[in-house]
């Protein structure tokens, strides 16, 4: 879906932005159709944690057991802390890696399972993983976004910058959202993140109002990646 | 249920499932589909739409325009940006005119899409949820357009399927109808055969029932030949061929209680003269020969007459019986000039006297009557010399002119019309079977018998006529609520096509009394028109009547020809019923011809049962039914 290189960072390589942003909004549209029907119910990660054992082995399963704790952990407390919880889990485990080199695809969206069970992911997997634990965490849908921005590298005169996805968490609907980034270890307001242009946002507000139960059923989900991970997911044991 | 309207329900059945299940089908497939297209057109636009909204200025006028351009130049139902708050931001709704589309339809296959939703930004604020909706009228009309022209292909396809099915149902009962008529016929006792049909199950059936009518037809051939050979062995003299002196006085005695156009005829006697000088000269066996020689001669003069006999009455004298024979002379002469004319020229002039004298009877005059008169010819002949022929003067002057019987004919049938008699029927097992009602005529002052004007009415070729009013006659007592009726049909209705015709419709019209009809012609009219019996008797059948021959026994070469006919019953002549009690050798013939009867179904009749003794033993020999002077029936 999205254009190869990955959009995030760290590069290896800088692209103008310009290109990069065309292809990231060319995708998103489809992206947008697949975001479809979701709704966070219990998750059976028992089945999860089994999933990981067998598939990834046992350092796997740990970080999932992991995972889980902090989740049980997190629900203790107000909103704020879990989302520093969760940036903090993954940031801490997840290793940051291409695509190509973690799945020898240009451009692959992953499951939380999957970007755990490698323990490395990209920044779109992080995105995905942070925005999934928190949906989980009961944050409703409506204060959650993920947007893609346009990051500025080498410092604040720099011309540089790459395409990027983050989680923002708008505490009220008119204010600034907090970031949850990969690429800095703690949660900040936006106002704090001037090297990050904001570009556009989406979540599963509002789509597919029908309901799962009739998207499922539609062709067209099939067409996109992102649509794919929320399938995988679900048969993951993760929904 | 008949075959022919199983299938139709199958061919109907299939059509419907087949095109409507697929006017199902294809009408929920375009639904989903344009379903699935306005939605995702929705979630396009939506994104697309907020895309570029996110990325300008946040003019209220500039994001006015922007809605307002996407809305004008789209084709959208609703396009609507609220804020974060709920508020409402800019909104464009549709307010042309509905589609062209009947509100049941919509009703019925709803097209549901969900709007497109859409997050626009302002930098890192939320600045609103852009909703938009695409029209989806034009998807129902594509739909219902499409259904339309689904259901013109189901009538069209249905109507083919109809034409095709008519045709294919035309080709396999084509044969069908065949193989029906013959296993109808087969029942109806008429054993036809028919061509086997192509179809291969139907020409199994056909080969089938082709073997059965052929083993019929086949046994009837056997059996008949059998009888007739016992018959001659038995009625036949054994020297010349022809009838011995008992078997023709039956005969003799027969054909004057006939009361048909065959009543009266001619009698002719010759008498080989000097048979002991004969004897003498030519040897007993050359004396043999020449006798069975001019027996044969003269049944020649039987033709194609086979209610004629000829017999010997004793070692020197020869009879002729002609029943319908209604010129003595011409029939006299004829036979003495053959049989004379062969004597002179085959080298016989060892046979001198050949004397022929002949006469004319009437129905109702006693044998010894008939006998004598013959007698007198002959001895008449005998004095006027050795070839000599006389005929005697009728026994009763001619009633009326030949010219005249017309006239008076049609004046009875039109002042008078006809009275039936009444005889009764009855069954071996005592119960009446039918009143055998033969035709009266008023004429000369008095109710006269059919022997009476028969004859000459056959000559004035008014039989027809007469049939038909009799049979108008029967259908009305039958109305009336009578006994079953037996009446007698004449050769000549039998030959005449309008005639026929008549007695069809009459018939047809009154199928309750047709049913309690018996019609029965005599044989050897009914042989001689066989093509046409046969036709009558197919045409008659379904109306329920009983068809049968009369006078059967005369001879039994052609009576497997009946195989095919559909007849009821055939009624033995009188001449062999005749003292039956103490004639072994008709009872026998009576048997074989009773066991060849019901083997096709046929009842046997016997008709002028004049004794007790013939009465006792009638239906130990297989007879099913009796009629004559000795039968009574107590209300008769």
């Amino acid at each position: 879906m999205l254009p190869a290189p990955p959009l995030c960072l760290p590069l290896s390589e800088t692209r103008p932005v310009p290109a990069a942003l065309g292809r990231l909004l060319r995708g998103l549209a489809l992206c947008l159709v697949v975001v479809a029907g979701f709704v966070p119910a219990e998750p059976k990660l028992d089945r999860m944690q089994q999933l990981a054992r067998e598939r990834y082995g046992n350092a796997a399963e740990e970080t999932v057991a992991d995972w889980r704790r902090m989740m049980a952990e997190a629900q203790e407390a107000d909103e704020v802390e879990r989302l520093s919880r969760v940036n903090a889990f993954f940031n801490r485990r997840i290793a940051f890696e291409d695509d190509i080199v973690v799945w020898k695809q240009p451009d692959y969206w992953a499951t939380p399972l999957e970007t755990m069970g490698r323990a490395a992911g990209d920044c779109e997997d992080f995105a995905i993983a942070k925005y999934m634990s928190l949906r989980l965490l009961g944050i409703p849908a409506e204060k959650l976004r993920l947007i893609y921005v346009r990051a500025r590298i080498g410092g604040p005169q720099s011309t540089l910058s790459q395409a990027h996805m983050v989680v923002g968490y708008f505490a009220t609907p008119g204010g600034e959202p907090l970031v949850l980034d990969n690429l800095i270890g703690d949660v900040r307001p936006a106002a704090r993140r001037t090297d990050l242009v904001p570009v556009f946002s989406f979540n599963s507000e509002g789509l597919w109002v029908g309901g799962a139960a009739t998207s499922s059923a539609d062709p067209t989900a099939r067409l996109s990646r992102w649509r794919d991970v929320l399938e995988r997911m679900r048969n993951e044991g993760l929904q | 249920m008949s075959l022919i309207k199983q299938l139709w329900i199958a061919i109907i059945l299939v059509a419907v499932f087949s095109l409507g299940g697929s006017l199902v089908v294809s009408t929920l497939a375009a639904k989903r589909y344009l379903e699935q297209q306005l939605t995702v057109k929705n979630l396009d636009n939506a994104t697309s739409l907020a895309l570029s909204l996110s990325q300008m200025d946040k003019d209220p006028v500039a994001v006015e325009m922007q809605i307002a351009a996407q809305f004008d130049a789209g084709h959208y139902r609703r396009i609507l940006l609220t804020a974060p708050d709920g508020s409402e931001i800019a909104a464009r709704e549709y307010s042309g005119a509905d589609a062209d589309v009947p509100g049941w339809f919509m009703r019925l296959i709803p097209i549901v899409t969900h709007p497109g939703v859409a997050q626009v930004q302002d930098g890192w604020r939320q600045f609103g949820t852009l909703t938009l909706e695409s029209h989806s009228h034009y998807a129902y009309e594509t739909l219902w357009r499409g259904t339309l022209q689904m259901l013109l292909w189901f009538a069209v396809g249905g109507l083919l399927t109809g034409l095709i099915g008519t045709l294919v149902i035309k080709l396999i009962t084509r044969p069908l109808d065949r193989v029906v008529a013959q296993a109808e016929a087969i029942g109806g006792r008429r054993f036809i055969t028919t061509p086997e049909p192509a179809t291969r199950e139907f020409r199994s059936v056909v080969r089938a029932m082709n073997a059965l009518s052929e083993r019929v037809r086949s046994m009837m051939a056997e059996e008949s030949a059998r009888l007739e050979q016992l018959r001659r062995q038995t009625q036949l003299d054994p020297l010349t061929g022809v009838f011995n002196r008992e078997q023709f006085l039956k005969r003799l005695d027969a054909a004057l209680e006939r009361e048909d156009a065959s009543a009266g005829g001619v009698l002719l006697i010759l008498r080989v003269g000097h048979l002991v000088d004969l004897n003498r000269r030519l040897g007993r066996a050359g004396a043999d020969a020449l006798l069975a020689e001019l027996a044969q001669r003269l049944r020649r003069h039987i033709g194609e007459h086979s209610d004629w006999t000829v017999g010997r009455l004793n070692g020197t004298d020869f009879a002729l019986l002609a029943p319908a024979g209604d010129h003595p002379p011409a029939l006299a002469s004829a036979v003495a000039l053959d049989l004379h004319g062969w004597l002179d020229s085959g080298g016989m002039h060892t046979l001198q006297a050949l004397p022929v004298g002949a006469c004319s009877y009437l129905a109702g005059e006693a044998r010894g009557t008939v006998l004598a008169r013959a007698d007198g010819a002959l001895a008449a002949a005998e004095q006027a010399g050795p070839r000599a022929c006389e005929v005697a003067t009728a026994a009763a002057p001619a009633r009326l002119a030949q010219s005249e019987w017309r006239a008076a004919l049609v004046q009875a049938l039109a002042e008078d019309g006809v009275r039936l008699g009444h005889y009764p029927v009855v069954a071996a097992s005592g119960a009446l079977l039918h009143m055998e009602a033969p035709v009266r005529l008023r004429l000369d002052g008095e109710w006269r018998n059919a022997g009476y004007f028969m004859p000459w009415a056959a000559r004035q070729d008014m039989t027809g006529a007469i049939d038909l009013a009799v049979l108008r006659s029967a259908l009305a007592a039958l109305a009336a609520g009578g006994e079953a009726l037996g009446i007698n049909l004449s050769p000549d209705t039998l030959g005449d096509a309008a005639r026929r015709s008549e007695l069809y419709s009459l018939l047809q019209q009154t199928p309750e009394q047709a049913r309690r009809l018996w019609l029965e012609l005599p044989a050897h009219g009914a042989l001689r028109h066989a093509a046409e019996f046969r036709a009558l008797c197919v045409a008659l059948r379904p109306l329920g009547c009983r068809l049968g021959i009369d006078h059967v026994g005369a001879d039994f070469e052609r009576i497997a020809e009946l195989h095919d006919m559909g007849l009821d019953y055939v009624k033995v002549d009188a001449s062999i019923v005749r003292s039956i009690e103490a004639d072994p050798g008709n009872q026998a013939i009576l048997r074989g011809l009773c066991t060849l009867a019901h083997s096709i179904g046929l009842s046997v009749l016997a008709s002028g049962v004049a004794s007790e003794a013939e009465r006792a033993t009638l239906p130990a020999l297989g007879i099913d039914g009796m009629t004559g002077p000795a039968i009574v029936w107590p209300t008769a």
